[in-house]
């Protein structure tokens, strides 16, 4: 009898070990069918621009068939490493005050729930502040690094929680060792903590790089909507037409898709869209990609492994 | 007296008995320890010498390794811990806000329960403190450095051939030894262990438990932590028992395990807690 029952109860839970199985397989297969329905959607659509050279470099047009996506391609790479530029060295700093240095205090965690609240902000918010502030207050204008600071804004908290994060999980013990040993908070920081959370810090970084890659709401306000024609020749850093001018307006790639399904009146204005997203799309794939390279090569070169 | 004692510590008394008692190197006087209102140590005083293993028994949460982490003001790294009392290094007080903890720990190093290597090369783990204090510098001096700390951590044979690999592919007993190995590399005079063989296997224990004898010879003062009698009679000259927070009895090994005087410390000795 008891036997009987051991075994009623054993096939009782093979089978909702089964069924659950089940269950979560067919979930992540469904969400694994609608992203890849997505992306070759927007591959396919995109396919005849994304291969075609006077597309990735030409001139945009305003009017006439056939305009191309140069300025706003360079435009959003420009920002994304002026925008990187600002924000990594400040939220390293802000990541190892907090995880390292910061008292465990009202300060401490007023600062933590501000930078939570703040990345969860809606970037539209973050660009129609950028707009009141840096645009119209500080008179910049719309310029590239209006759109910068923006996106700034929009970067840091993500970055800091991630980077925190990557430094918390290194082991306390590690910490420890490298005080015991004389050396400074700093010292450890510098040269035990960040070597071992580097990998963690930079595949953050690139996955937020994607992100801001492909912001649109907070650069209408900021960056501006229109893209000068840029003279790779031209030196002078007062120019609109210099690509280096960091006070020139700069209409990005996701801006791009945004004015035109908006406003455009171009007659291919489909294939120019889904052209640009399939760009896009490819541009953050790369990012992706490369988060993962980088991060496996440092964690080689850093610990000798 | 003594004779009775041979035969008792016979095990004991054949690494330990040729060392010379080098003075008293580090002492404390009164020493407590408060995590926010509650003493987790109450006063106590004990004396280390060159040259000599001296163990810090009791069954846990007796303050044993509270003790250990004020001696190189380890506990200060813990929010809301106070170390009261003194402690004399040297014969000066080091538990002052003065105190330059850096240099310190420069010259009482520790070495803790896990194997903590950093995640670099073998290499890199002696060297690394070494250089950030400017002990060493130039290749050469680097080798030999090297050599001689792996050496002295009983190390060198086995990893001779891949200084550069990382130190993460070593096993639980190296990794340990290289920290031990580590430590040595800043010619410390006092060197304390929190525990250092309670995660590894009895082959590497008894290789940690060797090093450990063979660094007092050199006239280093090691403190041990250990929850395990049998470790303490291999290794230790003198043996301190903490019950609850007191320093409860010290004295040398044998005649503490041989003859302990406190009821307590003959309860734990027999078993009956612990």
């Amino acid at each position: 009898m008891a036997n009987f029952d051991m075994s009623a109860h054993v096939r009782r839970i093979n089978r909702q070990d089964r069924i659950a199985t089940g269950v979560l397989v067919s979930i992540a297969a469904f969400v694994m069918l609608m992203l890849a329905a997505i992306v070759t959607y927007i591959l396919v659509a995109g396919a005849p621009k994304l291969f075609d050279l006077n597309f990735l470099t030409g001139k945009p047009q305003q009017f006439k068939e056939g305009g191309g996506i140069g300025p706003e391609l360079f435009n959003s790479f420009y920002l994304l490493v002026l925008t990187l530029l600002i924000s990594v060295p400040l939220s390293l700093g802000a990541a190892i005050f907090l995880s390292q240095y910061a008292p465990d205090n009202a300060i401490t965690a007023v600062a933590k729930t501000a930078i939570e609240t703040l990345s969860s902000l809606p970037s539209v918010v973050v660009g129609l502040f950028g707009f009141l502030f840096f645009v119209l207050y500080m008179g910049w204008g719309f310029s590239i690094i209006a759109g910068a600071v923006a996106l700034t804004m929009f970067n840091i908290p993500i970055l800091v929680r991630v980077i925190q994060q990557a430094l918390e999980d290194v082991p306390r013990s590690q910490r420890d060792a490298g005080l015991a040993m004389g050396l400074t908070r700093w010292e450890t920081t510098i040269h035990v903590l960040l070597p071992a959370a580097m990998p963690a810090i930079v595949t953050g970084v690139v996955l937020s790089a994607g992100r801001v890659f492909g912001e649109a709401a907070a650069l209408i306000f900021t960056a501006g909507q229109s893209a000068p024609v840029l003279d790779f020749t031209c030196l002078d850093f007062s120019s609109p037409s210099c690509p280096w001018n960091v006070f020139r307006p700069a209409e990005t790639l996701a801006v791009h898709i945004w004015k035109i399904n908006s406003e455009g009146v171009v007659p291919d204005l489909t294939a120019i869209s889904n052209g640009t997203a399939a760009v896009l799309m490819v541009c953050i794939l790369a990012f992706n990609i490369l988060a993962r390279v980088i991060g496996k090569y440092l964690e080689r070169r850093l610990t000798s492994e | 007296m003594s004779r009775e004692n041979e035969s008792v510590g016979a095990c004991a008394l054949q690494v330990g008995d040729s060392r010379s008692d080098g003075g008293t190197l580090l002492s404390t006087r009164d020493l407590t320890v408060c995590y926010g209102s509650n003493e987790a140590l109450h006063p106590t005083s004990l004396d280390f010498a060159a040259g000599q293993v001296t163990a810090l028994i009791g069954p846990s949460g007796c303050g044993k390794s509270t003790f250990l982490r004020c001696l190189n003001l380890m506990n200060r790294e813990i929010p809301k811990c106070k170390i009261g009392g003194e402690a004399l290094y040297h014969g000066r007080n080091i538990n002052t806000r003065k105190e330059n903890l850096f240099e310190l720990r420069k010259s009482i190093g520790m070495v803790f329960q896990q194997p903590t290597p950093f995640r670099k090369s073998i290499r890199d783990n002696i060297l690394f403190a070494p250089k950030r204090h400017g002990l060493v510098s130039g290749k050469e001096d680097c080798d030999a450095l090297v050599e001689q700390s792996l050496r002295a951590g009983a190390l060198w044979d086995e990893v001779r051939d891949k200084l550069d690999e990382s130190a993460y592919t070593l096993s639980g007993g190296q990794q340990q030894r290289l920290c031990i190995a580590r430590t040595l590399a800043m010619h410390p005079d006092v060197v304390l262990f929190d525990e250092p063989c309670s995660a590894l296997d009895p082959i590497s224990t008894f290789t940690v438990e060797e090093t450990i004898r063979s660094i007092a010879e050199s006239g280093i003062c090691a403190i041990i932590v250990t929850h395990n009698m049998e470790q303490a009679t291999r290794v230790s000259d003198n043996t301190a028992f903490f019950y609850v927070g007191d320093m409860v009895e010290t004295g040398p090994t044998k005649r503490l395990f041989s003859q302990p005087e406190d009821k307590r410390l003959q309860d734990y000795l027999t078993g009956r807690f612990g």
